[in-house]
């Protein structure tokens, strides 16, 4: 790994310069709402206000909703097409919990099945990351082992130390990217130790935290326990917002759309929170909340770490931040009983 | 407030009179409050009263079974009422703990006054019509309606007038009409187009969580015309046109049962200026048929009523 610094006021020429070789997406607020999104550029302001998404990367993977194929009928029969353009493309300020979140995805899309759509957007990203320094109180990726300032899932990792980022370039993109500029400096001795000082204070700034040990066996002993659960959902709501606002979440659900003649086959998110979820082939045999709200926490903390052995929270905070009701997921774990993992026995 | 309510809750689930007290208690994050289900009396010392108690607990009235006692504001009130007419509740299944209210804050109009998110604002103070916000050492002193929900600008009540207990306390009058109309009278103001560009951007965003529709209480329909696949009304994919479909068709089904509570405006992580439509329609009704909704337990549903006084100019 090589490290090297670029001044923050030669970042609209660094990105200028990516941008001429590929898109760069960046943090952008629209209507006040940030998310990722083609850069304009210009505007680089996001250095100073940009905190995290609240619409999660994983959307330039996996949209709320995409073409999958149109079709169009005519005298021969019926036109299909499937969408092809596959473009190269930067994001630009991901942070570390996003970037794990990403590579949990990636088992589901591109490790245990080969999912065109997916893969065809995710192999043309390279993915620059970002240094957290200033969570969220929702925020506890510390809690899943994820250091806000770390990352071995991105292709390069800047770290703000005022007036330069400290950049460190960990895969063959990342180090391509570096090569596109000339404002891509040399490091001292003194930037890397200002870079360790911010990375070791931003540790720190993550308050909030919860004790992940045992959780899985935990759940397992708990998940006949009805009144259990029917206690901690019943002020859920029952809508999407933490699933879908969830970088780790990937349900979806298929769609024929046609008008006259033409259509298009659309796939968009859905979410084991909506009483019609997996509707199709019955009815929903997570009818009552109870069970769906159990289906949630259990698929990340037990399903996950039981057939991959890891757990698929990052801590990002968002389901706690944009719940309508503050369900909070680290109440919950910390509240399991103690006894229930040990009752288990495993 | 907070004592009595605390108290009179406690009372009511010893005595048998309720199963379980829904209220509001300390939200896990800064300036927030959470809802509060509990059978357990000695819970209800941890209900809280203050300016950030935003859920309209109505909603909660539809699906838990038993007698419940439930903390209200005056458009809570007159949303329980509203489903006590339309015989979605019954009135001696409810227990209403009515408590006055001067208006809730409006965390994003806060942090857009100051440039800070939420979490990084120290405290946020209401001083009679004042409101303090503090960040750091500095101190930041605003009137009370520039930084409270547009719906509590428009209140039209402060406290509910059904209740089977009233908590004693001040209800201050922060009113501001104009303000409270301010985005839909601009979006009057836009040429169709226009208006028709403003929202197709705003439905663009839409993820279609259903969070606008969940918090509803207006919303109690077993199976919501979104989700019925034979015949398909409105498609399941977020695509602008039917997300904006979705939200038309919910404007209307709502009007005669919003209360203006500006649940679905505050819940929407994706900032769709959900209340331009329903407060719209809100006063369309009052305009229409002299009708507030939620005033009167006894009083038919809207729709289905009619007084031959009543605007019809679609027929005549």
């Amino acid at each position: 790994m090589i490290t090297k610094k670029v001044s923050k006021k030669d970042i609209r020429k660094l990105l200028t310069a990516w941008n001429q070789e590929c898109n760069v997406i960046v943090p952008s607020r629209v209507d006040g709402v940030v998310g990722m999104a083609a850069w304009d550029n210009q505007d680089i302001s996001f250095l100073d206000w940009y905190r995290n998404t609240v619409i999660p990367p994983k959307s330039c993977f996996l949209p709320k909703s995409e073409v999958m194929m149109s079709f169009k009928k005519n005298e021969n029969g019926l036109k299909l097409e499937v969408p092809t353009g596959e473009h190269w493309q930067v994001i630009f300020g991901v942070r570390p919990c996003d970037a794990r979140a990403n590579a949990i995805i990636d088992h589901v899309f591109a490790v245990t099945y080969d999912d065109y759509y997916y893969i065809s957007k995710r192999r043309n990203t390279l993915l620059v990351g970002l240094s957290c320094t200033n969570p969220y109180d929702s925020c506890f990726c510390t809690s899943s082992n994820i250091d806000p300032t770390e990352s071995e899932y991105v292709d390069l990792m800047f770290t703000d130390i005022g007036d330069d980022f400290v950049i460190e370039d960990f895969t063959g993109g990342g180090k391509a990217l570096l090569n596109m500029s000339n404002t891509v400096k040399k490091v001292t001795r003194a930037d890397i130790d200002k870079a360790k000082e911010v990375k070791a204070a931003a540790v720190g700034q993550v308050k909030k935290t919860v004790d992940m040990e045992d959780v899985d066996r935990k759940l397992r002993s708990l998940f006949n326990d009805r009144d259990y659960w029917e206690r901690i959902s019943a002020k859920c709501i029952s809508c999407g917002i933490c699933t879908f606002l969830c970088p780790t979440c990937f349900c979806f659900d298929i769609n024929d759309e046609m008008i006259r003649k033409e259509g298009a086959r659309y796939r968009g998110w859905d979410s084991c929170s909506f009483r019609s979820y997996t509707k199709m082939p019955m009815e929903n045999p997570r009818e009552e909340k109870w069970r769906r709200v159990r289906q949630r926490v259990c698929h990340k903390f037990e399903f996950f770490p039981m057939n991959l052995g890891i757990n698929a929270c990052v801590g990002c905070g968002r389901c706690i931040r944009l719940c309508p009701v503050n369900w909070d997921i680290t109440q919950v774990i910390a509240g399991l009983p103690v006894e229930a993992g040990v009752k288990s026995g495993k | 407030m907070e004592k009595e309510l605390r108290d009179q809750a406690a009372k009511l689930l010893e005595e048998g009179t309720v199963d379980f007290i829904v209220g509001f208690a300390a939200g896990t994050l800064k300036h927030t409050t959470t809802p509060l289900i509990t059978g357990d009396k000695d819970a209800t010392s941890s209900l809280v009263i203050n300016p950030f108690i935003s859920n309209n607990l109505a909603t909660y009235a539809l699906e838990i079974s038993g007698r419940l006692g439930i903390v209200a504001k005056g458009c809570d009130s007159r949303s329980i009422v509203s489903l006590i007419q339309d015989k979605q509740i019954t009135r001696q299944d409810i227990v209403i703990l009515g408590i006055p209210c001067s208006g809730l804050i409006d965390l994003k109009k806060v942090e857009k006054l100051s440039g800070k998110e939420r979490d990084e604002i120290d405290d946020i103070a209401v001083v009679e019509d004042k409101v303090v916000i503090t960040i750091g050492s500095e101190k930041r002193e605003v009137t009370a309606a520039t930084v409270l929900f547009d719906h509590c600008l428009g209140c039209e009540l402060q406290i509910p007038q059904e209740y089977d207990f009233l908590i004693q306390g001040p209800a201050n009058e922060i009113r501001d009409n104009e303000a409270s109309r301010e985005k839909i009278q601009e979006l009057k103001q836009m040429f169709p187009d226009q208006r028709w560009a403003y929202w197709k951007q705003q439905f663009s965003r839409c993820i279609r969580c259903y969070a606008c529709r969940q918090v509803c209480p207006a919303c109690f329909c077993e199976r919501c015309f979104v989700e019925e696949s034979q015949p398909r009304w409105v498609s399941p994919v977020s695509l602008w046109q039917d997300n904006l479909i979705f939200q038309a068709v919910r404007a209307i089904h709502v009007a005669g049962r919003c209360t203006d509570c500006g649940e679905c405006e505050r819940v929407c992580p994706v900032d769709i200026p959900l209340r331009s439509l329903s407060k719209e329609m809100y006063d369309l009704v009052g305009e229409m048929f002299d009708y507030k909704t939620g005033m009167n337990a006894g009083a038919p549903p809207l729709m289905t009523a009619y007084e031959l006084t009543e605007v019809e100019s679609l027929i005549r």
